[in-house]
């Protein structure tokens, strides 16, 4: 199934100077925005508000002023008919464990809805989906936690949610678990029927899954960026080291069509066209009598956002949008 | 689809009424609940008295089996209020232990799991989550209370040579309103404590210190104060007293020191209060941490 555009007209969630104070705290301070994105990562610090507003948007907190929409839902008037759309993960264990890993899902996707034979079947599907089909009798208690992290993930899944919020799904996985994790994760997306909202404070987990970033810091929105534009922008940046001269070596390259800079000690930056490869370049080099120590391509941009917007303060309720 | 294809995708049959989650919640508690052999055990247990109270009334209403059995002796079994409250009382203290034991089953397992932030991010609210783990044991703790004590008001009814029910139709009205005082409040009591000890055992006890250590300290402060207000603390008398005023029982054989209705009522109702505030309290899906 070929995969959906990355952004639609529809919004996924509208945020309208959203306000809400726990415990005597502001959480989150006036945060407004509109997320279109199929996977929106919610990057931040702890304590920056993620898991606050995954709970805003639950209807868990009730908002101190403005408003969260999910889907053009208000999440104070119409909390039943959000939750009915969304799949939660939640961030920390959350089971019941001496129930087995089917009648788990299966009574949750009642809960959400689903009649009793079709909940049945589809929590063997979703178990199967997420890798729990051969374990799916045992009782979850005797699950490893990368296991308990997967059927928070068939529950979220099993009624068909057009929203699957997912609240840190890779905390405590070892490196194999949470690479099947993103897998998993990647897989949902590229389907393409269930928007995401994966919150993290691990870049690489949104970087591998999301295709827009909301960044919040101190409760207020530090950024929100396409991670898809910013990554192709970045994708044919290259930096070289080499040995030998490099005028006629730079020339070549721009006659290809690259943006290319050279310096005194060797150095040459450049920007590649979708067209051309690095190969080529290796070719040119070749072709050039130029020996190239070392290539680096910057592909990390992620970090970059979000190192920029943790350096600047974030202004209150300012309205963001892509 | 079959279950090997392991792929994803939506649900687009119809969906259930919202109000129809909460029997889901009731209809999964009530297996959690009757899973445990123990349940199986005390339900056993308590049927053991509604059995005798079964024989005594088939006696009662048979001359010649009551001739073979108690050999001429001169015993004479009257089946009346009095009768039918020693069955109430009876059956309300095997309630209490059937509370102690299937409350904490209900409410602690999401508690030890933290299961609530799931189970509440489902379109179902925290009244549905509480009244469908409420309706789970409050049918629990019918069928060992008021429907056997019916049941034994009807085969009375069949049994007895007068016609009997059109006379002592208050028995039956009182039955199954006491009952269903007592076991609305074991449920409430029950489901309060339970959500704020996550152990069930300690659970358990706790349900039945609710209910003994008040008593106890309400008859120690009547006997040194010589006053009756001591047993508003005393849930098994103040529960008798009302019973008996509900099923007509005369005044020579009811407790000596009589409570008013009122203050009855104002107790059981402050108490449920309390289990309102304190399930208010714990059933949540997120602790906010203050400061």
């Amino acid at each position: 199934m070929p995969a959906r555009p990355y952004y639609s007209d529809v919004s996924v969630i509208e945020l309208d100077g959203l306000e809400v104070r726990l415990g005597g705290r502001t959480v989150l301070d006036g945060l407004s925005g509109e997320l279109r994105g199929n996977a929106i990562g919610l990057l931040g610090p702890n304590g920056a508000g993620k898991s606050t507003l995954i709970n805003t948007l639950l209807g868990f907190h009730e908002p101190l002023r403005g408003a969260a929409r999910v889907f053009g839902l208000d999440t104070r008037r119409d909390r039943a008919r959000i939750r009915q759309g969304i799949g939660y993960m939640p961030e920390n264990d959350s089971f019941i464990g001496n129930m087995s890993g089917v009648r788990f899902v299966r009574f949750m996707a009642e809960l959400a809805g689903l009649p009793r034979s079709e909940a049945l079947e589809r929590a063997h599907q979703a178990l199967f989906y997420v890798g729990l089909g051969e374990v799916r009798y045992r009782k979850i208690s005797t699950y490893s936690l990368g296991m308990k992290q997967l059927i928070k993930l068939a529950q979220a899944l099993a009624h068909g949610p057009r929203l699957l919020i997912l609240d840190e799904p890779t905390n405590g996985l070892d490196p194999m678990a949470r690479q099947r994790m993103i897998q998993t994760i990647q897989e949902i997306r590229k389907e393409g029927s269930i928007r995401l909202l994966i919150s993290s404070h691990l870049l690489r987990d949104i970087d591998e899954t999301c295709d827009e970033v909301l960044i919040l810091k101190q409760g207020r929105v530090a950024a929100l960026r396409n991670i898809e534009e910013e990554r192709r922008s970045n994708r044919n940046f290259i930096e070289m080291e080499t040995v030998g001269s490099t005028t006629e070596f730079c020339e070549r390259l721009r006659g290809l069509g690259c943006e290319c800079a050279s310096f005194p000690d060797g150095r040459v930056k450049l920007v590649m066209p979708d067209t051309i490869d690095v190969r080529d370049v290796y070719v040119l080099a070749s072709e050039n009598n130029i020996e190239i120590r070392r290539i680096h391509r910057r592909r990390d941009s992620l970090e970059d956002i979000f190192l920029r917007a943790m350096e600047n303060d974030p202004a209150r309720g300012e309205l963001v949008r892509l | 689809m079959s279950v090997f294809k392991h792929e994803y995708r939506a649900h687009t049959g119809p969906v259930t009424s919202l109000p129809s989650r909460i029997r889901v919640l009731a209809r999964y508690a009530l297996a959690e609940a009757w899973s445990s052999k123990i349940t199986l055990v005390l339900f056993a247990a308590s049927m053991l008295p509604i059995v005798l109270y079964l024989v005594g009334i088939y006696l009662a209403n048979n001359p010649i089996a009551r001739a073979l059995i108690l050999r001429g002796g001169s015993a004479q079994l009257d089946i009346d209020a009095s009768f039918f409250l020693k069955i109430l009382v009876s059956q309300s203290w095997l309630a209490l232990v059937l509370t102690a034991w299937i409350a904490p089953r209900l409410v602690s397992f999401d508690l030890a799991d933290n299961a609530l932030p799931i189970l509440l991010s489902h379109p179902i609210s925290r009244f549905g989550y509480v009244l469908g783990k409420f309706i789970a044991l409050f049918s629990s703790l019918s069928i060992v209370t008021w429907i056997p004590a019916l049941l034994l008001f009807a085969y009375q009814g069949y049994t007895s040579p007068q016609p009997w029910v059109g006379a002592n139709l208050r028995i039956a009205v009182g039955l199954l309103a006491g009952s269903v005082v007592w076991i609305s409040l074991l449920s409430v009591l029950g489901l309060a404590l339970s959500s704020w000890v996550k152990w069930r055992m300690v659970a358990t006890g706790s349900i039945f210190a609710a209910v003994l250590v008040p008593a106890g300290v309400g008859g120690v402060a009547s006997a040194i104060l010589r006053t009756k207000w001591g047993f508003l603390l005393n849930l098994p008398v103040m529960m008798s007293q009302l019973w008996a005023r509900l099923m007509g029982v005369p005044d020579s054989i009811r407790f000596g020191r009589e409570l008013p209705n009122t203050a009855i009522a104002a107790m059981l109702v402050s108490i449920c209060l309390v289990c309102v505030v304190m399930l208010n309290a714990r059933i949540r899906a997120r602790e906010v941490v203050r400061g």
